[in-house]
């Protein structure tokens, strides 16, 4: 006996000696080639096929493919292609059968030639939606197998299960209900078919059912679904290796040197031939098999594990063994979501010789007849604003079954649609944090992003907008911050205090005084794509900060390391928090002053939001009465108008996919005209100062909002509104950022260099006023003046109130000038 | 085999068959076992009636590593365990015709009785389905907690030739099943020499070991637990059960793989292939019950008086306190933290849950109270583990529980937890270090278990939250910014005090005091919102750093105040008491 080592698999429990044959003894019907009878029936019947059917010479270059073939297909298949048939015969042999008594197939209600004729009549005469019913056209599955002959490529014929079920239900039930048998049949007619259109085409052609009707969750496969056509969806979680199996085996013998006839497949088993099948030699136990002569077909095995949508909580996956033959294999890889349309089998566990007991068990697999991928968001191009979704796979998970996905889409864009969007999503960003409205919706634009821009010199211009929120501490900015590192994909959080920006590893210090211990990550090469949220961005260290610069305009890092350069992609929004230096903000000073950031760092920031904690007993009284609900009431009570997270992530994860806005006309011309006005707002007329409102970093952020803006409403193009919006929102946050409080107007210049113009100006008069003091009253090389002397005689001479410590920096400028030596409160002139 | 009155304990398939045949014999129809198919017979009120009315439950032997071995196959036990794993759906043979007999396969491997030839063929209609569970004890069971039921009167039944299969034999088997959990026992003892400052004091040693998730007696003593007619729905990963099964288990099955020439069945095998059944017992469940901590606890003396709670709550703090060096304000803290349970989630916000940092551990204070807190804390919760935080026990450590797809199991961590459970985290030996990037996951699933008490499960191509109510208490030397928790004090003992050893009856009762009112449902009082709400407001205006979170704590611990003395509302009173240990901490935290 060569055992071929798929033997368990193909013992066919299901039809098994004799009385459940898929196809009965069909003597009756004579227009079926009695050479197809034969073989049927030996396959049943007798162990050791009768060897004058093996006459066909293409019989070898037949690749088997179809799961069922193993048990089915062999002996038709050999018969027919050589078996001369004429068109006319074909075309009329299944639906006229000669026998009037309907034949069933033992256990089922199915007959043969009633199918026959069914089946027949599905592929010849189904027109599809699209076709014209009464055009002389042929059908979809004609045209189909047309093309199959035509270019000799196709093995299989892929068959809607729909279509079949919307031309004849009860065709579409009896597959379903015994597919080993409907299917045989199916196979049947495609090769009649195909024999008298091209008579010389020997290709064999399978039927690939697909598109169930329904389709069974792997949880749900039970007893009862065994020998059934079933659809389950899944992933790919392992694929074996590929398998050949042996399909026809030639033996030798030792003795002679016979080469026996092919010996076929039968119930997973090849018989070894005991005696030598020449007449005279016939030894006994002789032959021995030759592999290079044998004909073997592909088999794979694949593990389908259940999508994480449709595991239950507090459950783990199932799985379920789908066996893959000839072209199948190889078509899913680990990883894919797929969907198995395939006959659900059962197969006995082995008895070993070595087992007392008997099993009783059963391994259960699925016989593949099609796959069809579900995952296409693989299938994208690389987009630079295109985010894997590693952190919330759930979603992607459940998006990527295509009807859900469908499904789901379309509820996005009717969400798209209503015109409150906009506010919806601002009141559904961190729920539970009161008011910051316009803080919120600069995340929000935050999230969605603008568009990257890749110029053809090979920079780029980034397309992510970065924040900065600067506020008072308890003004629940961590909070914000943590909200949008849960709504944002592959986001990292991470504090100031522990953030080497760079480092791959990480490292954990301890604070030498609190004995407080730290994490240090290298967040900012991790959150590539993502949004980083760095919570104390006034602690990071110089070193981390300073590499910040390169991250938040070129979007890379680059290390140099044991004299290896390195540039690595960090793709990032930055999202940051500060606060101020003292433990409040102190209005009198600017952002500088507050948070002590250089601002060359500060100017990469779009929008830079102040918080600051005004005292409301409105807003605390909201706060205290949620807190109170939340311990007191029924959670489920507490109802919110607004998204919930998974909504918001599919929705944002969707826009960021899938829409691109371009500025329209209109929305350019109000950005060049809202730009010259902020430009121009910063001369007044008649007076000397020069105050920058606007740069040209902030025409750039203001696209990059509007785009954001636009992505909001799923719309293509940027309109005025977006722009508008856009200008208001920057306004917003610079007037409270950028606001110099001496004069109440926005000056860019506190944010570039700390220092607003107003300030500039005061300084330069002091300077100027000292400096004549200094010349007038004090000689060359002459005695030298206490500081506080001075501050009196400027305050006398000045209308303006003047410092210690502008005095002091007035000095200091003086003294670089080489006019003045400053030696602790003495001045002298030089 | 069957006597007139069979044995329920002892020949449990006895019962089975013998109601089959009587089901059988009267079903009218054609074909009486196809109606069986998913549903029970009548053997189950048998044993319903069997153990539950006649008091037969005590004569169940419950299975573990040491009844292991006397335990007879084929008989019925109890055992306790986790729900490890899920393995899915078994099919078999559910019943044939011998002859004109019918049998069953069921709550057995195989068939008693031979099946004839035929029956392999025609079995389509008797093919019926089981689920099969991998179960494990639960991870950090204290000893106390497993002996609560009263000892058996069943070793006289003892067969010495079961017993003849050594002890030696079992314990190298045991080793091998271990090695099967995808090899963490190597780096498990790796890690263990790597703490060899723990491993001098000598009673740690076991905590050590109880923060690998290891059973504390010894070898563990998995199962595979096949349950019949229950839907899958009904059953949780992480649950913990008490199933009276029949016992099966035969160390000389040889693993049916023997022949390697099946290269199929390398991928159409089963995880099962991975437990073979001469390692892994095979229970075939009858009855199960999902346990709760007040399972494992037996309760007092049943007086639910309000001075009885009172008195039981002053002796606990007292206790807590002597164990925590006569720091009254800590063991006013812990007894709340102790009290602490998962209420519910909005949004992000976990309700109800109240994680503790204890800081000021450094050195001597960790050695010395580090083993004190968590002993103490052994003996009053049923299931406890100890994690001793270093950079290395972050680099190596498993936490997370992992999807092996190779083999179809789920790989278990040291996070893999039953609800309920309590985890001591002690900082006190963390220094400075390198974290790779197991360790930087490991963190970050610590800091995610405490900020929302979820566990990301890792199944390979994506992960899967679980929720895990666990009672999370960190011991460090400053606030801990790995595991940052929901209330931190600093610990101040003043005096390292003996502890008197509490009387046996003393400790029964703080065991049913915590769980009792851990478990007390809240009840709404609608006039004290206002009050609290002016108070929540007035604080705020006070101090401007509170945030949500703070005055989230303060109404969770303001609750865990009431419900520490029995009461299901939050009354003024005890919301001046929490004002008061509000303010005591404040004090010593500047």
């Amino acid at each position: 006996m060569a055992s071929s080592d798929y033997s368990s698999p193909y013992g066919p429990p299901s039809s098994p000696d004799g009385h459940s044959s898929p196809i009965p003894n069909t003597d009756s019907s004579p227009p079926i080639p009695p050479s197809t009878n034969g073989g049927r029936r030996r396959r049943r019947r007798t162990p050791t096929p009768n060897p004058n059917s093996y006459q066909t010479p293409t019989r070898s270059s037949i690749p088997p493919t179809s799961p069922l073939s193993n048990t089915f297909s062999t002996p038709r298949r050999r018969g027919t292609p050589s078996t001369p048939l004429s068109a006319s015969d074909a075309g009329d042999e299944f639906s006229d059968p000669a026998d009037p008594t309907p034949v069933f197939v033992w256990g089922t209600n199915i007959s043969v030639p009633d199918v026959n004729a069914a089946i027949l009549r599905f592929l010849r005469n189904f027109r599809g939606p699209h076709d014209d019913p009464d055009s002389l056209e042929q059908g979809k599955y004609m045209r189909a197998i047309d093309r199959i002959i035509k270019s000799e490529a196709g093995e299989s014929v892929d068959v809607d299960a729909h279509d079949v079920f919307d031309y004849d239900p009860d065709l579409y039930a009896k597959m379903v209900r015994y597919p080993l048998e409907v299917l045989v049949i199916f196979e049947l007619v495609l090769m009649d078919m195909v024999a008298r259109l091209d008579p010389s085409y020997e290709k064999h052609i399978q039927p690939r059912i697909f598109n169930l009707k329904s389709s069974v969750s792997m949880r749900n496969l039970n007893p009862s679904d065994i020998e059934k056509m079933v659809s389950v969806k899944g992933m790919i979680i392992r694929c074996s290796s590929i398998i050949p199996v042996v399909k026809e085996a030639v033996f030798r013998c030792l003795i002679c040197g016979y080469y026996s006839d092919p010996v076929l497949l039968d119930r997973g088993r090849i018989n070894e031939p005991t005696r030598c099948g020449r007449q005279e030699c016939l030894a006994l136990n002789s032959m021995t098999l030759v592999h290079n002569r044998c004909s073997f077909t592909d088999k794979q095995i694949v593990k389908l594990q259940e999508t994480p949508d449709e595991i239950p909580e507090g459950g783990t996956p199932h799985t379920v063994s789908i066996i893959m033959h000839g072209k199948l294999v190889d078509s899913g890889k680990p990883g894919d979501r797929v969907e198995i349309t395939g006959v659900y089998r059962a197969m006995s566990v082995r008895v070993g010789p070595t087992q007392r007991t008997v099993k009783s068990l059963f391994k259960t697999y699925i016989d593949c007849l099609h796959l069809k991928k579900t995952d296409k968001s693989r299938l994208h191009i690389e987009d630079p604003m295109e985010r894997d979704d590693n952190s919330s796979t759930k979603r992607t998970a459940s998006e990527d079954d295509s009807l859900d996905y469908e499904d789901k889409v379309e509820k996005l864009k009717e969400l798209a649609k209503q015109p409150d969007i906009y506010d919806r999503l601002t009141r559904s960003l961190a729920p539970n944090i009161w008011e910051l409205d316009d803080v919120k919706r600069g995340l929000l634009c935050q999230l969605f992003g603008g568009s990257a821009v890749k110029l053809q010199l090979g920079t780029s211009c980034r397309g992510d907008i970065n924040i900065l929120l600067v506020g008072d501490p308890g003004t629940s900015k961590s909070q914000l911050l943590q909200y949008m590192h849960k709504l944002s994909p592959r986001g990292i959080y991470t504090s100031g205090r522990g953030s080497s920006a760079v480092g791959l590893t990480a490292y954990v210090t301890k604070d030498p005084e609190t004995g407080e211990t730290v994490l240090e990550s290298g967040a900012l090469v991790l959150s590539d794509r993502g949004v980083c949220c760095i919570d104390e961005f006034d602690k990071m260290s110089e070193n981390a900060r300073s590499m910040l610069h390169e991250v938040m305009e070129q979007q890379t890092v680059s290390i140099a390391k044991a004299g290896i350069i390195a540039s690595l992609n960090a793709r990032t929004s930055v999202l940051a928090c500060a606060n101020p230096s003292g433990s409040r903000y102190n209005p009198r000073l600017s952002v500088i002053d507050n948070i002590h950031l250089p601002p060359t760092l500060l100017s990469r920031f779009d929008l830079i939001y102040l918080i600051l904690d005004k005292p409301d007993e409105h807003t605390d009284r909201r706060l205290a009465k949620h807190i109170v609900a939340l311990h007191f009431e029924n959670p489920e009570s507490i109802v919110h108008d607004v998204l919930d997270l998974p909504t918001l992530t599919a929705y944002i994860s969707y826009a960021r996919k899938h829409v691109h806005p371009q500025l329209s006309e209109e929305a350019a011309e109000k950005l060049v005209c809202g730009y010259v006005e902020m430009r121009k707002r910063g001369n007044f007329p008649g007076s000397g100062k020069k105050v920058i409102t606007a740069t040209a970093r902030q025409i750039e952020s203001l696209i990059r909002l509007s785009e954001a803006l636009a992505r909001m409403r799923f719309s293509e193009w940027v309109n005025g509104k977006d722009v508008d919006e856009a200008f208001r929102l920057l306004e917003v946050a610079m007037q409270q950022s950028a606001t110099d409080h001496a004069t109440g107007t926005i000056d860019m210049d506190l944010i570039t260099t700390g220092i607003s113009a107003s300030e500039r100006m005061r300084r330069e008069n002091l300077l100027t006023a000292t400096r004549n003091l200094v010349m007038d009253k004090m000689q060359l090389g002459g005695p030298s003046t206490r500081l506080t002397e001075l501050l009196e005689e400027l305050r006398k001479q000045n209308s303006f109130e003047v410092h210690l410590n502008d005095l002091r920096n007035a000095l200091a400028t003086l003294m670089s000038e080489g006019i003045v030596s400053l030696h602790g409160d003495s001045v002298k002139r030089i | 085999m069957v006597g007139p009155l069979y044995d329920f304990v002892a020949n449990p398939f006895g019962a089975v068959r013998l109601s089959f045949e009587q089901a059988v014999a009267a079903s009218p129809a054609v074909d009486p076992v196809a109606a069986f198919a998913g549903k029970d017979w009548g053997a189950l009120d048998l044993f319903r009636d069997f153990l539950l009315e006649k008091g037969g439950l005590s004569q169940v032997p419950i299975l573990d590593a040491s009844s292991r071995q006397w335990i007879q196959p084929n008989s019925l036990v109890r055992f306790r365990g986790m729900v490890q794993d899920m393995l899915g759906k078994e099919l078999y043979i559910g019943a044939f015709q011998d002859g004109s007999n019918w049998r069953t396969n069921k709550y057995s491997d195989g068939a008693l009785f031979p099946m004839p030839a035929g029956c392999q063929s025609a079995y389509e209609s008797n093919l019926w389905e089981r689920l099969l569970l991998h179960c494990v004890p639960v991870p950090g069971h204290n000893s106390w907690a497993m002996h609560s039921t009263p000892p058996q009167v069943f070793r006289n039944v003892m067969d010495n030739s079961m017993y003849e299969h050594g002890e030696k034999r079992q314990r190298d088997e045991e080793i091998d099943e271990n090695n099967e959990h995808g090899g963490s026992p190597s780096s498990k003892k790796q890690k263990e020499g790597e703490h060899p400052c723990q491993l001098n004091h000598s009673s740690q040693g076991s905590l050590v070991q109880g923060g690998f998730s290891e059973p504390r007696n010894g070898a563990s003593l998995s199962c595979v637990i096949k349950m019949y007619d229950t839907p899958e729905c009904d059953l949780k990963l992480n649950d913990v059960f008490e199933f009276i099964a029949i016992y099966t288990f035969d160390p000389e099955v040889v693993a049916y793989k023997e022949d390697a020439d099946d290269l199929m069945d390398d991928l159409l095998d089963d995880p099962l292939m991975h437990l073979p059944p001469s390692k892994v017992p095979r229970l075939h469940c009858l009855i199960c019950r999902k346990l709760a901590i007040q399972d494992f606890v037996s309760s007092p003396l049943s007086v639910e008086l309000p001075s009885m709670i009172k008195g039981i709550r002053g002796s606990l703090l007292s206790h807590l306190t002597q164990v925590l060096g006569n720091d009254g304000l800590a063991g006013e803290c812990l007894l709340l933290h102790l009290l602490s349970r998962l209420r519910a989630r909005v949004d992000a916000v976990s309700v109800g849950k109240l994680s503790l940092n204890l800081t000021g551990f450094n050195g001597e204070t960790a050695s010395i109270f580090g083993n004190r807190i968590t002993s103490a804390i052994q003996s009053l919760l049923p299931f406890s583990q100890y994690i001793p935080l270093t950079v290395d026990y972050l680099n190596t450590a498993t936490l997370q529980p992992k999807k092996n797809n190779q083999t179809g199991r789920l790989i278990p961590g040291v996070l893999q937890l039953a609800q309920g459970t309590h985890l001591t985290i002690d900082e006190s030996h963390l220094q400075p270090g390198n974290l790779d990037s197991n360790g930087v996951h490991n963190a970050r699933l610590l800091k995610k278990l405490i900020e929302q008490l979820s566990v990301e499960y890792d199944f390979e191509f994506y992960t899967s939250e679980m929720t895990a109510d666990v009672q999370l208490l960190i011991l460090s030397d400053g606030k801990s910014n790995i595991m940052p928790a929901d209330l931190v004090l600093p610990f101040c003992p003043n005096a390292v005090n003996s502890i008197a050893n509490p009387s046996p009856e003393e400790l029964q009762s703080w065991r049913w005091y915590l769980d009792t009112l851990r478990s007390l449902p809240y009840s709404s009082q609608p006039d004290l919102h206002q009050m609290l709400q002016d108070e929540l407001v007035a604080a705020m205006r006070e101090d401007r750093s509170l945030g949500c979170q703070q005055l989230n704590r303060w109404l969770t611990m303001a609750r865990l105040i009431s419900v520490s003395f029995g009461e299901e509302e939050l009354s003024l009173e005890h919301w001046q008491m929490f004002k008061e240990i509000e303010r005591l901490r404040k004090e010593r935290i500047k």
